[in-house]
């Protein structure tokens, strides 16, 4: 166990590694100077100069580099020109919004897909198997954008039941939860579908049937265990996009999180933030995987002998 | 493979069929369209903004599906923005299959080296959401056409590249494989003539989700301006700019959303069809 540990940690820092300079290299990639990319429009000379004797622009690139990973684990990530602020303290500031509505999310479509799923495979070429392939395929076709737009005309606009913008409490997270909860509970509908059909092949499983236990204890107890590694795969590779910020649907439903600060950036041309969003969610996205695979080799103990 | 088992299959899938019709008509549509309809995509009338949908009550003259805030018509720029999406994908489609395929041929076929260094640097590309990614470059190198493409290529070819691997590594051990080694035949000969034509059906289901999936990136990077930019018709940034008038002109939006969903919608019945129609195991 200790063995598999150390070498997915290992893994994860190679990845990090690579994230790392990817989002380094990408202020540099760009047309122009990075100091006047990263400084904004009506920078005075003297800012530029500051930031090219900060990053150490006229250094070597290895140099600069290393000057970039020491300001990061410093907790300096430069300064966003969109908000005048550090960026570090507006990542502080939006985290915890996009942890609410990505926790609310998997909660649903876990809730939603993870029975459907169940029942479905169970249940092969019914009507019930019909519906759910119809379901999930419907969600992956739909845009994210579309059905945020489609929902908030149909509730907020013709219906008025649902505010569309902001989150002042509970029915605020419904429709953006149901955007990304259908994407979310398309893939894993069809994940756990898959998976109990393989499973309900496996010989233990006609073992069980063989013994009289009733076909629900053997669905839900026995088969439910060995379908789920994939499943868990899925909802943690999801919760850390989300983690990283559902640009499109928080800049739809004005949700102040991490998201939205994106869309600002990238509308602002804010290279800093961009930059510092990048890295952050290839990381969030690198710690997730690492403790999927952990989680997954704690349920099914044959992964880490592979 | 037998041919009439595989054309019984096909008309018995609900899936594979829809697919099917609804791609054929798309294209069709795409392509038939242009030529009837009287308006042009991108020349404003700001006479004539905000008209609803006239569907068929002035024939193929009037503004089929109405016009926008700057009186374009609408339809005319579904059918643009369609044409210009669905060639990007099939670009993008293409360039993935290529280097996706010929990658996984390569770290397949030869194992060791080549293979740790191949499959490694799919990982690192796996374990970056792949959308951030694409906001990020195309924030910083600006949205054009060409930059579009490579974005949208630079991590999709590694689902392709992991599947043809993982097909090549049974395939090279099978009897075929081991005889053309054995009567002389060269490495290249081997993959492309006698490997390649075995793994191509996985390959099709997967690039036939692709397709969708392209279609999808592309115009949720439209849709935040970074994509196709105004005043080119994008599916994405129609509805981006849709949005903003959904409560009183709802007719903006939901053209286009229409028209996305069923293209990707397509696409994927279409995979979905081809894997129940070759692989009905799964």
């Amino acid at each position: 166990m200790l063995r598999y540990i150390v070498k997915r940690f290992g893994q994860t820092l190679v990845v990090l590694f690579c994230v790392s300079v990817i989002a380094f290299l990408l202020i540099r990639l760009a047309p122009g100077s990075p100091a006047l990319m990263l400084a904004g429009d009506g920078a005075t000379d003297e800012e530029i100069a500051e930031i090219t004797e900060k990053l150490g622009l006229d250094k070597p690139l290895i140099t600069q580099y290393m000057m970039y990973m020491a300001g990061i684990l410093r907790g300096d990530f430069g300064r966003s020109t969109s908000y005048g602020m550090q960026v570090i303290d507006l990542v502080k500031n939006r985290f915890p919004n996009t942890i609410k509505l990505a926790s609310a999310t998997v909660l649903f479509g876990c809730i939603l897909a993870i029975p459907l799923g169940i029942i479905a495979g169970s249940h092969r070429g019914t009507i019930i198997d019909f519906f759910s392939i119809l379901f999930a395929l419907l969600g992956q076709s739909m845009a994210n954008m579309w059905k945020a737009v489609l929902l908030i005309f149909i509730f907020s606009v013709n219906l008025k039941w649902l505010p569309s913008i902001g989150m002042d409490g509970i029915e605020y997270y419904i429709l953006p939860v149901i955007t990304l909860g259908w994407q979310m509970s398309a893939e894993v509908t069809r994940i756990s579908r898959s998976g109990m059909i393989d499973t309900l092949h496996e010989d233990y499983i006609t073992a069980t049937y063989a013994k009289g236990i009733h076909p629900l204890v053997v669905r839900w107890k026995y088969a439910f265990k060995n379908a789920m590694c994939p499943v868990i795969t899925c909802v943690g590779l999801r919760f850390g996009t989300m983690l990283a910020g559902t640009i499109i649907v928080e800049a739809i439903f004005s949700w102040p999180g991490l998201g939205q600060l994106l869309n600002t950036a990238v509308n602002q041309r804010d290279y800093a933030l961009v930059q510092a969003l990048l890295l952050l969610s290839g990381t969030m996205f690198a710690v997730i995987n690492f403790a999927v695979d952990i989680i997954n080799s704690l349920v099914d103990p044959r992964i880490k002998l592979k | 493979m037998n041919i009439n088992l595989l054309l019984r299959r096909m008309r018995r899938n609900v899936f594979f069929i829809s697919g099917v019709l609804i791609m054929t008509c798309m294209v069709l549509l795409l392509l038939c369209l242009p030529s009837l309809l009287k308006y042009d995509a991108t020349s404003n009338a700001l006479t004539e903004k905000f008209m609803p949908p006239e569907y068929f009550s002035r024939g193929f003259d009037g503004h089929i599906l109405g016009t926008d805030q700057l009186g374009r018509d609408i339809l005319a720029r579904i059918v643009a923005g369609g044409r210009t999406s669905m060639a990007i994908a099939l670009v993008v489609v293409f360039f993935e299959v290529v280097i996706g395929t010929t990658l996984g041929l390569l770290a397949g076929y030869f194992g060791g080296f080549v293979d740790t260094l191949i499959m490694r640097v799919c990982d690192v590309l796996l374990a970056i959401p792949n959308l951030i990614l694409a906001i990020a470059i195309m924030t910083v190198l600006g949205s054009s056409i060409t930059n579009l493409v490579v974005v949208l290529c630079f991590s999709g070819w590694v689902q392709i590249c992991k599947l043809t691997r993982n097909n090549v590594l049974v395939a090279k051990n099978m009897e075929y494989a081991k005889a053309s080694q054995a009567i002389g035949a060269t490495n290249t000969h081997i993959m492309f003539t006698q490997i390649l034509p075995n793994v191509t059906t996985n390959i099709l289901i997967v690039a036939s989700q692709k397709f969708g999936q392209a279609i999808l990136t592309e115009s949720a990077l439209s849709f935040l301006s970074l994509g196709i930019a105004a005043p080119k018709p994008s599916w994405g940034n129609m509805i981006a700019d849709g949005r903003l008038y959904l409560t009183v002109y709802p007719w903006i939006a939901m053209a286009a959303g229409i028209a996305l969903m069923f293209c990707v919608l397509g696409a994927n019945f279409l995979g979905d069809g081809l894997r129940d129609v070759f692989d009905p195991r799964h």
